[in-house]
């Protein structure tokens, strides 16, 4: 017998067992699809609304709300839900990717807080509901802040170089141009959807000025480094700083892990559903998004990663040490001084992106 | 080296070239011209690409945009070191272990492969994970040291196959004449058996430095706040700031780059090597 | 003397198993231990490893990616091999051009790209099909690159001889060529099947709805923090892995040996 034979006749047994594997169908008749980021619905949400539909809610992943936009406009297809951040809806909506909602068919909308209805990304409500909120704010080791007698409701925290020669190579920020920008902005008194490029000029220089003091830009990392204890002052998500928190409680650390929204206002992201045009199930879709808005399963996400609430009749349902948080809940006061990120064109898009390069380079 | 005879085997050229061109003309060459044509579209109001209308809808834009602007040149030139020093380094740590590998006895060869190759079954970012975990405690995270270490780990095996595979074939023979003739260890080394091994270097060298310019994920986990590389700017370019045009520009920009690199190395080399021809 | 050189081969070698397998090292254990924290030693457990058995999502992304692997490196070794071969045998010029500008490209620019080109120019379903076929486009490259790495400078009286002995193509292919081509072949796999199934950024993009791959799943779960469970699905993955090539290189041995 010569082996080439033998070779190539192992190889295609090899070959079609896995196509044969690859190719046996996942899909079951009645599935939802859903698109979502990770760990956003508590197993149990998900159990409990499959009893509650009959149906299968199969969810694809995403991190970041830009690697959901970009796959859907390249093409992709078959989505019924997702859920995007307002600057996401908005530009969803223009691009006419949105599948208006029926009303009639979601009665427990009435459970959203009328703050969170009617905002600017979408006016009266027509693509989107409001379903979890987060701020972006600063986390801190409270024990090292005390020590070192440190501003902890201020952007001055991680901009001042005052307070920044303290804590050198202590501090991480986002590494994201619009999070950090903002954050600059709203240090400076500005918007965080100003359009004149000079403002930004003025950031990119406080920024600048900064940048030596900081350890680096981290987008996730500084959960763990907060919880260890290596990173002082991050500049990250309420939920995050949240999880940090109970993490380095559980492990018994010896010191304790505070956030607060800064005075001079912070960013606030308020994560809505939507429906997509390419979905094939608009009936199941709206099915789950009513079922979402009741109070329990509303607060669900809030009790599963420390995320705000838009929901009122989850307030009951939300662990208390959770709903009394003030970096998590803003007080009303507080939500006023609030702002959401806002697209811009494409010209101010570039030279902002301009500014980002030079920041990371310099 | 004598030409291969052509005449015979007329048919089989085209059986072993055609199934892999036909296959990347359709899933590459297709793809790659909607690239080059988006580096020339302009951007959505929203992000992405506005809708085309008429060849007049092109535009230069995003290349004078990078062109008129050192920044970005600097990034460029800075990727390429990064790119340089890493390729270096896993050279140097490759060599010995693709030489010892290819002498050692047959059936332990395939083994120690598998062994260089083994932790890549894991996954790329729990690998990168334990490195943060490794280099936190000694003080090196977050630094342009780190950002080289994940570079070389997370292409070395790129680096030790072909190098294996290029030595594996080497006569023995050769080397045992070459001692007889009284060379010694570095000499034989120098003289017989690193020239031979040099198309392994090249492969190596390209499956390496190449794959290392577009990375972005490796600088963004274990570098500080200055180590920004082009697989970053690209990156950014069609995410966070939907300026596909630009991402599109500057990847054409880094391939014409590396394109143009392995054309005048493989050309360089091959004039090396019909000069030591001459030579012998 | 010779000694010497041999003491510091086999030293300089295990330096770089060492750093291969340090990083690998802190992965296994640390799938064992028992802080969701992760970040220093508290316990041993294998709670992490229950858990993961009855984690449907991540079980079936496994799967999904060690089809995906399997299948788009044996396709991309043949096509690489043949790339190869052309390339040493025949010299298109343009070859080397297509052959190593997806290499080239970056991965990004490629994913949006091919998903444009599956959607837009040819409107297929998004699904395994997709991903194969990118993953397919990008381990070309790899394979064809190695394969003339092995034959670069290799004796042609060899093919010469055994044509002039009468034997045919097929025959000279089976017979001298394979053979020596196989460590090239048996490289070239390997390095199709990581890049196979470590790929997050193409896949991302090529995946259609409800087809999730182990490094989708893992890389949506690491923007929170990475659990002990993502350290034992690594784990897993690597064993199994082992595993399959040990199985394999058993019950054929003359695909791993390559010589009769």
């Amino acid at each position: 017998m010569s082996p080439p034979y033998h070779q190539c006749r192992v190889f295609a047994l090899i070959l079609s067992a896995a196509l044969l594997l690859a190719s046996l169908p996942l899909r079951a008749a009645d599935t939802l699809y859903l698109y979502n980021w990770n760990n956003y619905i508590s197993e149990d949400t998900v159990k409990r609304f499959e009893a509650h539909c009959r149906c299968q809610l199969k969810q694809d992943y995403y991190s970041d709300n830009e690697e959901m936009l970009a796959k859907l406009e390249a093409g992709a297809v078959g989505y019924d839900v997702l859920v995007p951040t307002g600057n996401a809806v908005e530009s969803l909506v223009r691009r006419k990717a949105l599948r208006e909602i029926d009303k009639a068919k979601l009665p427990n909308l009435r459970n959203v807080k009328r703050e969170f209805l009617d905002a600017w990304f979408d006016p009266g409500n027509r693509y989107s509901v409001p379903y979890a909120t987060s701020v972006t704010l600063l986390g801190y080791n409270a024990s090292k802040m005390k020590e070192l007698d440190l501003p902890t409701d201020s952007w001055a925290l991680i901009f001042e170089p005052k307070h920044l020669q303290k804590i050198k190579g202590r501090v991480t920020v986002l590494n994201s141009q619009r999070e950090l920008m903002a954050a600059a902005m709203k240090y400076l008194g500005y918007s965080v959807q100003e359009h004149d490029p000079a403002k930004w000029g003025e950031a990119k220089r406080l920024i600048l000025r900064a940048k030596p003091y900081w350890a680096a830009f981290s987008n996730s990392t500084y959960i763990k480094d907060l919880a260890i204890g290596t990173i002082w002052v991050a500049h990250g998500y309420s939920n995050d700083m949240f999880r940090a928190q109970q993490d380095a409680a559980a492990a018994k650390r010896p010191f304790t892990i505070g956030f607060a929204t800064p005075k001079e206002g912070a960013v606030l992201a308020v994560d809505n559903f939507v429906l997509h045009k390419s979905g094939r199930r608009p009936d199941l879709a709206h099915q789950f998004i009513d079922f979402m808005l009741e109070g329990r399963n509303a607060g669900d996400v809030s009790n599963l990663i420390g995320a705000g609430n838009p929901n009122a009749a989850a307030t009951q349902h939300i662990l208390p040490e959770i709903a009394v948080s003030p970096g998590i809940f803003p007080p009303p006061a507080e939500l006023q001084r609030l702002e959401m990120l806002r697209d811009f064109d494409p010209k101010l898009r570039r030279s902002l992106s301009r500014m980002w390069t030079e920041i990371k380079v310099r | 080296m004598s030409e291969p005879r052509t005449q015979p085997s007329g048919l089989t050229k085209w059986v072993v070239t055609l199934p892999p061109t036909a296959f990347l003309l359709t899933f590459f060459l297709a793809t790659a011209l909607i690239v080059v044509v988006a580096g020339f579209r302009e951007t959505g109001e929203f992000g992405g690409l506005a809708p085309i209308d008429s060849l007049a809808a092109l535009t230069l834009d995003a290349y004078h945009f990078l062109g008129g602007d050192v920044i970005y040149l600097e990034i460029f030139a800075r990727s390429f070191l990064v790119a340089a020093l890493t390729t270096l380094i896993c050279i140097v740590l490759a060599y010995p272990l693709a030489w010892l590998i290819a002498r050692s006895p047959k059936r332990r060869r395939d083994f120690l492969v598998l062994l260089v190759i083994l932790p890549f079954a894991s996954n790329f970012l729990v690998r990168i994970y334990a490195w943060i975990m490794l280099l936190g405690p000694v003080n090196l995270l977050y630094t342009p040291f780190a950002v080289v270490v994940g570079m070389v780990y997370a292409h070395l095996p790129f680096m030790v196959l072909p190098l294996y595979t290029n030595l594996e074939k080497h006569d023995p023979a050769l080397l045992e004449a070459a001692q007889d003739l009284g060379a010694n260890g570095w000499t034989r080394f120098w003289r017989v058996t690193f020239p031979l091994s040099l198309p392994g270097i090249f492969s190596g060298s390209a499956l390496v430095f190449i794959p290392v310019l577009g990375m972005f994920a490796v600088p963004e986990l274990l570098g500080g706040t200055g180590d920004i590389l082009i697989g970053n700017l690209i990156k950014e370019q069609f995410l966070e700031n939907r300026d596909w045009p630009l991402g599109s520009a500057l990847s054409i920009m880094l391939t014409v780059c590396v394109l143009a690199l392995a054309g005048l190395t493989a050309w360089a080399s091959k004039r090396g090597l019909h000069g030591t021809e001459a030579v012998t | 003397m010779k000694t010497k050189a041999h003491f510091w081969l086999w030293t300089a070698s295990l330096a770089t198993y060492a750093f291969l397998y340090i990083p690998l090292a802190v992965v296994v254990l640390f799938s064992f231990n028992d802080s969701v924290l992760n970040a220093e030693w508290v316990g041993f457990t294998t709670r992490w490893y229950v858990k993961l058995l009855h984690d449907d999502d991540m079980l079936h992304a496994a799967a999904n990616s060690l089809m995906i692997a399997l299948v788009s490196s044996s396709v991309s070794t043949l096509l690489g091999a043949m790339a190869g071969l052309s390339m040493h045998r025949y010299r298109p010029r343009w070859l080397p051009f297509l052959v190593l500008t997806p290499v080239a490209m970056p991965e990004i620019l490629l994913g949006v790209s091919l998903l444009l080109f599956f959607r837009q120019v040819l409107d297929l379903s998004l699904g395994l099909f997709s991903i194969l076929a990118a993953h397919i486009t990008f381990s070309i490259g790899f394979v064809a690159v190695i394969v003339r790495a092995r034959l670069a400078g290799m004796d042609e009286s060899i093919f010469e001889a055994a044509r002039d002995l009468g034997a045919t193509p097929w025959a000279t292919f089976r017979r001298v060529t394979l053979p020596l081509i196989m460590p090239a072949l048996v490289a070239g796999f390997l390095m199709a099947f990581t890049l196979s199934i470590d790929d997050f950024v193409i896949t991302f993009f090529v995946a259609g709805v409800g087809v999730n791959t182990l490094p989708l799943q893992i890389y949506s779960m690491i923007k929170v923090a990475v659990t002990p469970e993502v350290n034992a699905i690594s784990t897993l993955l690597m064993a199994l892995t082992l595993t399959l090539i040990l199985v394999a290189s058993r019950f054929a041995p003359d695909v791993l040996k390559g010589r009769s």
